[in-house]
């Protein structure tokens, strides 16, 4: 395996980029249609953030009409809306293109390709987003991120085809990012066997996106037809059948929410063996959990709609078995990254590294959300307190603010230097760690409270009960909390952009390794 | 199981397990952070995780069928529901049969003698009761936390769910846990348990 020992040493250099203020000589022209691929990957990065500046408004708009039982501003059409428009935007808009994004720049230095091929589909995947954005925004529909039929097909008025053409929208931009990774891991020259596990992750990024994507897009086509009255698939009344709908959205939907999870696990696997300062544990160990991760994430998703049955066949138990089993490969990379840190001391760079910190709250977030699908697979127990209450958004959003996010923020303030050619404000960013730890806890702690308690999804008046009224008071606090963490963000990266330090050569240096490997040096574990 | 399903026995012991796995998890990442001491791990440790998370998903599967098979067992056959009307509860071991439709937004409960009745049904303490429930517009949910048990309800379908009812007299909540439309939060329902305790035997 002596691509394996390359690739386990090549993990723990510094990139081959050198900071520079990227951003400050690029024309608007450059910016918007610059094939660069550092280029596309910051402009896709500052759209990213705006759309979760817009996800995060819409969140605490209704989020302040939930604080206390009654109708307090919003009415139940704008709620929906807003809550419509918060799921899509921060699940197509933020959190899949801002990870995709991050790993774009990455991975030519990653595997040594120099550039991003294909490129121009990378741009046109980028642009299909945006106007998918602003079609979801100009429609407002009401139909929640998962348009349930037949009740997509009876709401959001006369601009209501428009979040239909977003959707198809939405998988062919996802479809060409697939082929975007998968033609870039092909450009990788060595042996597979070697091939960093960034490499790996997208590899496997690519097959989720290619493979489930078409079926979003056969959703997305179908609701319109549906819709016009040219056929009648999801549309009982009329012959149709919300079976076929709930087996072919969840096709996609289930591999979907993986489609941020593996970039964000790439990403943390490129960062930490530089903040180490030493290879990881295991890169079999990764690869295995990722090559698994994948198989496993398409054979899973009928455990989003199994209280449909009354009686549950061998099929149900099937998918019950499978969806308990993709538990591991997500519990072996956490195992990989907790055994790296543990196999020897961590210099002291990286714990006053501000990405660093992050990694390590969005590892403490995947434990937490990612521990309860054990729970959350089982049809006993789903089929009584976890299935539709605010149980299924606190593990969602552990797993995708608490995890995907925070790598997404390590990932920026990692890059900071290489976009701008300064370092971040240190204080400023302290602050935005913390309250987002703290905020985002609060946040999943009493969402998985209120699940516990019955609390019903998607709604925007509740009854005044006291496990619920309490929570969901604290819980618009939290979410405050989170959103002052964003504006500090924001304000840091725009500040320090003018106002930081000069970045130096390698702005991630490690400290005191050579002290740590000559106590006790780490071999590969056996 | 005094309420079919629920956070009760076997699934009480599943929801520590989770917990504990978390609560392992975290410390060790803790630990990794801040304890001096450090520890180089093995393949052959993470193989032994492996199976004892395997041994973790077999008992899991095994439990969670186990549980939802025996409370199924309860359940008539579909084709003895169908419309329901001539269902015989008593023969098929229920206390009280009740016929429920979900619409946008709310629910109409049909007792065996065909007397509607909106957005509430009337059990005894400690009563039997089956629910058949269908749609006839969207995918509703019909949830009762009392009973710690929700169904699904796809257009056109029957779901049929099973619960014995509170002993305390009471109104207890049955809501729409499916996003169903602008309504949704308003889909609210309640078992109203009143009158005298069933008799056993």
């Amino acid at each position: 395996m002596a691509g394996t020992t390359t690739a386990r040493l090549e993990e723990t250099r510094g990139p081959d980029w050198k900071p520079e203020d990227l951003l400050g000589r690029l024309t608007l022209g450059e910016l918007l249609f610059s094939n660069d691929y550092r280029v596309i990957a910051l402009k896709t990065i500052l759209t990213s953030l705006v759309m979760l500046a817009l996800g995060g408004l819409f969140a605490l708009t209704f989020r302040t009409e939930l604080a206390a039982p009654g109708i307090q501003f919003l009415g139940a059409r704008p709620y929906l809306g807003l809550l419509t428009l918060h799921g899509m935007i921060m699940v197509f808009g933020f959190l899949i293109p801002i990870v995709i994004a991050i790993c774009y720049y990455m991975l030519p230095g990653s595997l040594k390709t120099g550039a991003l091929h294909w490129a121009g589909a990378a741009q046109a995947s980028y642009w299909l987003l945006v106007a998918a954005a602003l079609l979801l925004i100009i429609a407002r529909p009401d139909f929640t991120w998962t348009v349930y039929t037949p009740m997509s097909l009876r709401v959001g008025g006369s601009l209501v085809w428009m979040g239909y053409v977003a959707v198809l929208l939405v998988a062919v931009s996802e479809f060409l990012a697939g082929l975007v990774l998968l033609r870039n891991v092909f450009a990788w020259k060595g042996r597979w066997s070697g091939m960093p596990l960034m490499g790996w992750g997208m590899f496997s990024e690519a097959l989720l996106l290619l493979l489930s994507t078409p079926l979003l897009g056969a959703v997305g086509l179908f609701l319109l037809t549906d819709w016009l009255g040219a056929t009648a698939l999801f549309d009982p009344v009329r012959g149709g059948s919300t079976t076929a709908f709930l087996w072919m959205f969840w096709f996609y939907g289930h591999p979907a929410v993986y489609l941020p999870l593996v970039p964000a696990i790439a990403i943390l696997y490129t960062l930490l063996p530089r903040f180490l300062g030493r290879p990881l544990w295991s890169y079999v160990s990764g690869v295995v959990a990722f090559l698994l991760l994948l198989v496993l994430s398409f054979v899973v998703f009928h455990h989003h709609f199994q209280p449909v049955v009354s009686k549950h066949s061998w099929v149900q138990r099937a998918f019950q078995i499978l969806t308990l089993l993709i538990f591991i490969p997500s519990t072996l990379h956490v195992f990989n990254w907790i055994a790296s840190l543990w196999q020897d001391r961590i210099p002291a760079s990286a714990r006053a590294a501000l990405p660093f910190k992050f990694m390590m709250g969005a590892i403490f977030f995947l434990i937490l959300g990612g521990v309860t699908g054990y729970l959350n697979a089982q049809i006993s127990v789903d089929s009584s307190f976890i299935h539709n209450t605010y149980w299924i958004p606190a593990h969602f959003h552990a797993m995708f603010l608490g995890f995907v996010g925070q790598m997404a923020v390590a990932g920026i303030y990692y890059l900071y230097p290489y976009f701008t050619g300064r370092l971040y404000d240190e204080r400023l960013g302290n602050a935005h760690f913390w309250l987002w730890q703290l905020g985002i806890f609060a946040k999943v702690m009493l969402m998985y409270a209120l699940g516990y308690a019955y609390f019903p999804r998607w709604v925007v008046d509740y009854l005044p009960l006291a496990e619920w009224t309490t929570a969901q008071w604290w819980l618009t606090v939290a979410a405050y909390a989170i959103g002052l963490g964003f504006i500090l963000f924001i304000a840091n990266l725009a500040l320090s952009a003018r106002r930081g330090a000069k970045a130096p050569d390698d702005p991630w240096p490690v400290s005191d390794v050579e002290a740590d490997f000559g106590k006790a040096a780490a071999p590969a574990a056996k | 199981m005094q309420y079919a399903l629920g956070l009760s026995g076997d699934a009480a012991i599943m929801f520590a397990i989770t917990v504990a796995l978390g609560v392992a998890g975290i410390l060790a990442l803790a630990m990794a952070l801040a304890w001096p001491k450090r520890w180089r791990l093995r393949y052959r440790m993470e193989i032994g995780f492996v199976v004892l998370l395997l041994g973790l998903v077999i008992y899991a599967d095994v439990n969670s069928s186990r549980t939802y098979q025996a409370y199924e067992a309860n359940l008539p056959e579909p084709a003895a529901l169908s419309g329901t009307k001539g269902f015989d509860a008593k023969r098929a071991g229920f206390d009280r049969a009740v016929r429920v439709y979900a619409f946008q937004w709310g629910f109409i409960f049909f007792d065996e003698s065909g007397k509607a009745s909106r957005n509430a049904v009337k059990v005894a303490p400690g009563e039997k009761v089956l629910f058949n429930i269908m749609s006839n517009d969207v995918i509703h949910g019909f949830n009762i936390p009392a009973a710690q048990l929700t169904t699904e309800l796809e257009p056109g379908g029957v779901s049929s769910i099973w619960i014995r009812a509170p002993d305390t007299p009471g109104k207890y909540l049955i809501q729409c846990l499916n996003y169903c439309g602008l309504g949704h939060a308003q889909m609210k329902a309640w078992l109203v348990v009143e009158g005298a305790a069933r008799q056993e035997g």
